[in-house]
C-alpha cells in the first residue's frame, strides 16, 4: 500500500466512525419508539427511516445537497456557524454515510429490542428504576449483542457509501475522497493496480466486520431462544 | 392500608372496581379475563386508569380529579409475576438486590441476606436464573420484591406455572414472609386452593366489576368460581418428622401427630403435608376400629354452605378445611363450636420437602 492509499483509508474510517457514532443514538431512539410505543404516525416514521434503503443513493445525496446547500435556511445557519456551508466537506460525507446507514441500524436495533421481554422492563420500573436506568440496566445489557451487530452493519454501510457522498460531498482528495470514490477515480483514469489495492482493502474490511456481525447476531439469537427465566 | 376506586373504559373492556384493603393477605380472585391483572397493573402504576383514585396509608398516589399520578418506580410496591420475570443477565443475588440498591439507605428496612436465608436461597446466590427450577425462580422473585421494603406486595398468579410440590412450598414460604415481614399483600389468583390457604380476605371480580368482598370461604362458595371448585382445595401444613415405624412415618404438626406413608427421612427433617379437603371424613363421635391411621380431635370453627356443597373449618391445632355436603352437615347435626373427629388415611397425605 502506498502512503496516499493509507491516508484515503484513514479518512474513510474517520468519516464512517463519526457517521456511525452520530447515527447509533438516533437509531436507538427511533428503534425504541418503533419497538416499545404504539403511537399515531408510527407507520409514517417506519417508512421514513427505511426510505434511504429503497432510494437510489444519488437521490439521497441530491436531497441532502438541497437541504444543506447554500440557498436553504439550514445553509444560512451553517454559514453562520462554520463560515461556509457543509456541502463538499467531510461533514457532508459523514452526513451522507449516516443517512444511508440509518435504516440498517434501526432495523437491527428494533429486532434486538423486540427480543427483550417488556415485562422485564416493567419489573425494573416496579423495583424503582426510572426509564433511563431501565434502559441502561436491563434493556441494553439484554440487547447489546444485537446493538453491536447493528452498529457494525451500519459502519460497513457507511464505509462503502458512494452515491450520496459524491453528490453532497464531492470527491476532493484529502478532504472528501473516501475509499469508494478513490476507487472510482482510479478506474476512470485507468489506474487498475491502484484501484485493486483499495478494492482489496474494502473487501478485507467488509469481510472482517460482517464476520463479527454474524457471529454476534448468532449469539444474540441463541440468547433469545434460550430459556432465560421466562418460558416463551 | 390501600383504598382505591378505579374505572377503565376501553372498547371491548371495562373495569369498575373499588376496594379498601388492610393488613394481611387480600386475594383478588375471579375467572380469567375478569380484569384481575389489569387491576393489579393499575395499582402498580403500569396502567393508568381512565378515572378514579388510589390512596396508600392516607397518601394519594393517583387521582384523576386532582391529576396526581405517581410513576411505578416511585410507588415502592413489590411485584411478583406469574413466571418470575427475573433479569436473565443478573445472578440471583443481583436480582434480589436490584430494587434494594435503588432505595435510600434510610428506607432499607430489610436485609437482602436475611431474606435470602428465609426463602432458602442462600446457596443459590451466585446462580443465573436459567439454572433455577420454577419454584426457585419464584422464590427469587418474591425475595426481590420484599428486599424493596415495599409498602405493599402485589402478587399476580405467582403459582400458576408451578408443579404441585413447588406450589405447596411457595405457599408455605409466602405464609412465612407474611409472618416475618408483616407486609400487606394483594394476591391475584383464580385458584380456590391458594386463596383459601393464604388470604384473610378476598375480593371477587367478574367481567371487570367487583362482585363482593369478605372472608375467602364465604365468597368462594357464593361464587363457585371453578364450578364445584372446592374439591381441589388442599390443606397445607408444615411439620417435622417425629419417627418411623415399619410402614408409617409420623409427622409432628403443631401439637398433633399425623401418620403418613413411610418416608425416607430422618427424625427432625422438615416436611410439608398436603391433604385434600375431599380426603377427610368428619364425625361427631370418636370412631373405633378403623383402618384409617389418622383420627384427630378438633373443634368446628365455621361452616359455609351453598348449593348443596358445604365447607367446614376445623381446628385440630392447625386449621383444616373439610369438604362435605349440606345434607351430611344436617344429618350429623354438625354446628359451630362442636367437638368432632377428622379421619383420613395415611396414604391421603402427600409429603413434600420443606
Amino acid at each position: 500500500m502506498m502512503e496516499s492509499d493509507i491516508s484515503i483509508v484513514v479518512l474513510s474510517l474517520q468519516i464512517a466512525l463519526i457517521a456511525t457514532a452520530v447515527t447509533v443514538p438516533v437509531a436507538m431512539l427511533v428503534a425504541l419508539l418503533l419497538s416499545r410505543k404504539n403511537f399515531r404516525g408510527r407507520f409514517v416514521l417506519d417508512v421514513f427511516v427505511s426510505l434511504p434503503l429503497a432510494l437510489p443513493p444519488v437521490v439521497i445525496g441530491y436531497v441532502l445537497l438541497w437541504i444543506v446547500g447554500t440557498n436553504s435556511w439550514l445553509g444560512q445557519l451553517e454559514k453562520l456557524l462554520f463560515g461556509s456551508t457543509i456541502a463538499f466537506t467531510w461533514i457532508a460525507a459523514a452526513l451522507a454515510a449516516g443517512v444511508v446507514s440509518l435504516p440498517l441500524i434501526v432495523r437491527s436495533f428494533t429486532v434486538a429490542l423486540d427480543g427483550v421481554d417488556p415485562r422485564l422492563e416493567a419489573a425494573a420500573r416496579g423495583l424503582g428504576a426510572g426509564p433511563l436506568r431501565v434502559f441502561f440496566a436491563v434493556t441494553l445489557p439484554l440487547a447489546y449483542r444485537g446493538v453491536i451487530a447493528g452498529s457494525l452493519l451500519g459502519f460497513v454501510r457507511a464505509l462503502s457509501e458512494f452515491g450520496a457522498t459524491i453528490v453532497v460531498a464531492g470527491n476532493i482528495p484529502g478532504q472528501t475522497q473516501t475509499v469508494p470514490s478513490a476507487i472510482f477515480t482510479r478506474i476512470s483514469s485507468g489506474d487498475m493496480d491502484a484501484a485493486w489495492r483499495l478494492a482489496f482493502v474494502s473487501i478485507a474490511l467488509a469481510v472482517v466486520t460482517l464476520g463479527v456481525h454474524n457471529w454476534l447476531l448468532r449469539r444474540a439469537l441463541g440468547r433469545m431462544s434460550s430459556n432465560s427465566g421466562i418460558r416463551q | 392500608m390501600i383504598s382505591f376506586e378505579l374505572q377503565i373504559t376501553r372498547p371491548g373492556f371495562s373495569l369498575d372496581v373499588a376496594g379498601e384493603f388492610g393488613e394481611g393477605i387480600t386475594s383478588i380472585f375471579g375467572p380469567s379475563g375478569a380484569g384481575k391483572t389489569t387491576l393489579l397493573n393499575c395499582l402498580s402504576g403500569l396502567v393508568r386508569p381512565t378515572s378514579g383514585f388510589i390512596e396508600v396509608n392516607g397518601n394519594q398516589i393517583y387521582s384523576e380529579a386532582s391529576n396526581v399520578w405517581i410513576e411505578p418506580e416511585k410507588r415502592r410496591f413489590g411485584m411478583v409475576y406469574q413466571e418470575g420475570v427475573l433479569f436473565p443477565h443478573l445472578t440471583v443475588k443481583q436480582n434480589i438486590e436490584f430494587g434494594w440498591k435503588l432505595i435510600p439507605h434510610s428506607d432499607r428496612h430489610l436485609n437482602p441476606l436475611e431474606i435470602t436465608e428465609i426463602l432458602g436461597l442462600y446457596d443459590l446466590q451466585s446462580r443465573m436464573p436459567e439454572e433455577l427450577s420454577g419454584g426457585e425462580r419464584q422464590r427469587v422473585a418474591i425475595s426481590r420484591a420484599i428486599a424493596l421494603s415495599p409498602k405493599l406486595l402485589l402478587l399476580d398468579e405467582p403459582l400458576a406455572s408451578l408443579d404441585v410440590p413447588s406450589k405447596t412450598s411457595i405457599i408455605n414460604y409466602l405464609r412465612r414472609v407474611h409472618d416475618e415481614f408483616n407486609i400487606p399483600m394483594i394476591y391475584v389468583s383464580h385458584s380456590v386452593s391458594e386463596v383459601l390457604s393464604l388470604a384473610s380476605s378476598a375480593m371477587l371480580i367478574k367481567d371487570g366489576k367487583g362482585k363482593g368482598f369478605g372472608r375467602p370461604a364465604d365468597l368462594l362458595l357464593a361464587a363457585s368460581v371453578n364450578g364445584s371448585g372446592l374439591d381441589m382445595f388442599e390443606n397445607i401444613m408444615e411439620g417435622v418428622v417425629a419417627g418411623s415405624a415399619e410402614h408409617l412415618t409420623k409427622v409432628r404438626v403443631a401439637q398433633i401427630e399425623i401418620a403418613v406413608r413411610k418416608q425416607n427421612k430422618k427424625v427432625g427433617d422438615k416436611v410439608l403435608l398436603s391433604v385434600g379437603a375431599n380426603q377427610l371424613i368428619i364425625t361427631p363421635e370418636e370412631p373405633k376400629l378403623l383402618s384409617a391411621r389418622n383420627v384427630l380431635k378438633g373443634c368446628v370453627k365455621e361452616i359455609w354452605s351453598n348449593n348443596g356443597e358445604a365447607l367446614a373449618e376445623v381446628d385440630i391445632g392447625s386449621k383444616i378445611m373439610v369438604e362435605l355436603t349440606e345434607a351430611s352437615v344436617k344429618d350429623l347435626g354438625i354446628v359451630v363450636g362442636q367437638e368432632v373427629f377428622l379421619v383420613f388415611k395415611s396414604s391421603s397425605v402427600k409429603v413434600f420437602d420443606a
